[in-house]
């Protein structure tokens, strides 16, 4: 640390590191499992249960306001995420997953509002949860409706293979279904959050040090390339908080339709 | 909504899923059969079935996902 200090003295650029940017200090001293993400998980589930009360407590025929907001958000999640998966059973899981995309999102779009700007999803745990909840559904739906034999042949011998190829096959069905889909389903919104943090962070960084930290006729043109690439990102985000909380609503269904009914 | 709303979505749901099966049964075909070859190489001490094992990994996984979601 002293040698890094001596190279870089108090007036040079640092790029933030992960450690300062998601090893955040608990809100209240001394009470360690209460930091921001924590806080901005709970801030959003109450937004959410807030948001579908406020539209579904008391509906109307003809929707306004929060109501029509909400219906539409309902039939998003129906039309794109549910019925393609799920066909007749989409209502049975509504409720499920609206509140999954719903939530995600939610916690995603963190990231971008002023003073919250925290991705929750860039903290792997958070993902990882929602993401062994869907499992642990996927792996009881499937034993239920398929039996508890039926389920693993089903997803280990795909019927219409020459038989002596499902040696060397099935060994690799078992694993993409059973332990890498999980992994990569809370990867994939963990990384894109965390990435996308990141990456604003240190546009912003870049602005703010060139054009009010440390202002300089030849630092001033990239501190003006920052600002202008932390709006571009910002806009950037702001579709991908949305394209991952769509996709880890759409692989949930997709692993709930698989587990109900048998691929043909 | 009424039942002629809910159009056969199936080409859809199959193009969802087989793309989003892909890099999962890649991943998966390359870590059997890269890990048996890893495996194979520690006790036999060679450094060549740990490759061939990842190539192999990789086209079994393609004909699975060809056998599965292409005609």
């Amino acid at each position: 640390m002293n040698a890094l200090t001596v190279l870089n003295p108090q007036d040079q650029f640092k790029a933030p590191t992960p450690d300062e940017l998601f090893n955040l200090p608990p809100i209240i001293p001394g009470v360690d499992w209460f930091t921001k993400p924590v806080l901005l998980a709970l801030l959003s589930a109450v937004i959410v249960i807030g948001f579908f009360w406020a539209a579904f407590a008391s509906p109307k025929i003809v929707p306004r306001g929060v109501q029509n907001a909400a219906e539409v958000g309902y039939m998003f999640v129906r039309d794109q995420v549910a019925r393609p998966f799920l066909g007749k059973d989409a209502d049975r899981w509504m409720g499920l997953l609206l509140s999954l995309f719903f939530l995600v999102f939610a916690w995603n779009i963190m990231g971008v509002i002023p003073f919250a700007q925290f991705p929750v999803a860039s903290h792997i745990a958070f993902p990882a949860v929602l993401a062994i909840s869907i499992y642990v559904l996927k792996v009881y739906l499937g034993v239920r409706h398929q039996g508890p034999i039926g389920y693993f042949k089903n997803m280990m011998f795909p019927p219409g293979l020459p038989k002596p190829i499902y040696i060397l096959l099935s060994p690799i069905e078992f694993l993409s279904n059973l332990i890498i889909a999980p992994f990569t389903h809370a990867v994939r919104l963990f990384a894109n959050m965390f990435a996308g943090h990141m990456l604003l962070a240190f546009f912003s960084m870049v602005g703010f040090w060139f054009l009010f930290e440390h202002l300089t006729p030849l630092g001033a043109p990239i501190g003006v390339i920052g600002v202008v690439m932390t709006i571009i990102f910002t806009a950037f985000e702001m579709f991908i908080q949305f394209l991952q909380a769509f996709l880890f609503a759409m692989l949930a269904s997709m692993y709930i339709g698989g587990s109900l009914h048998a691929e043909h | 909504m009424s039942e002629q709303e809910r159009r056969p979505e199936d080409d859809g749901q199959d193009f969802a899923s087989a793309a989003w099966s892909i890099p999962s049964y890649l991943l998966a075909g390359m870590a059997i059969y890269g890990g048996g070859g890893w495996l194979l190489d520690r006790w036999l001490d060679t450094s060549a079935f740990f490759p061939i094992g990842i190539v192999l990994g990789i086209v079994l996984s393609v004909y699975l996902v060809y056998r599965k979601y292409g005609r």
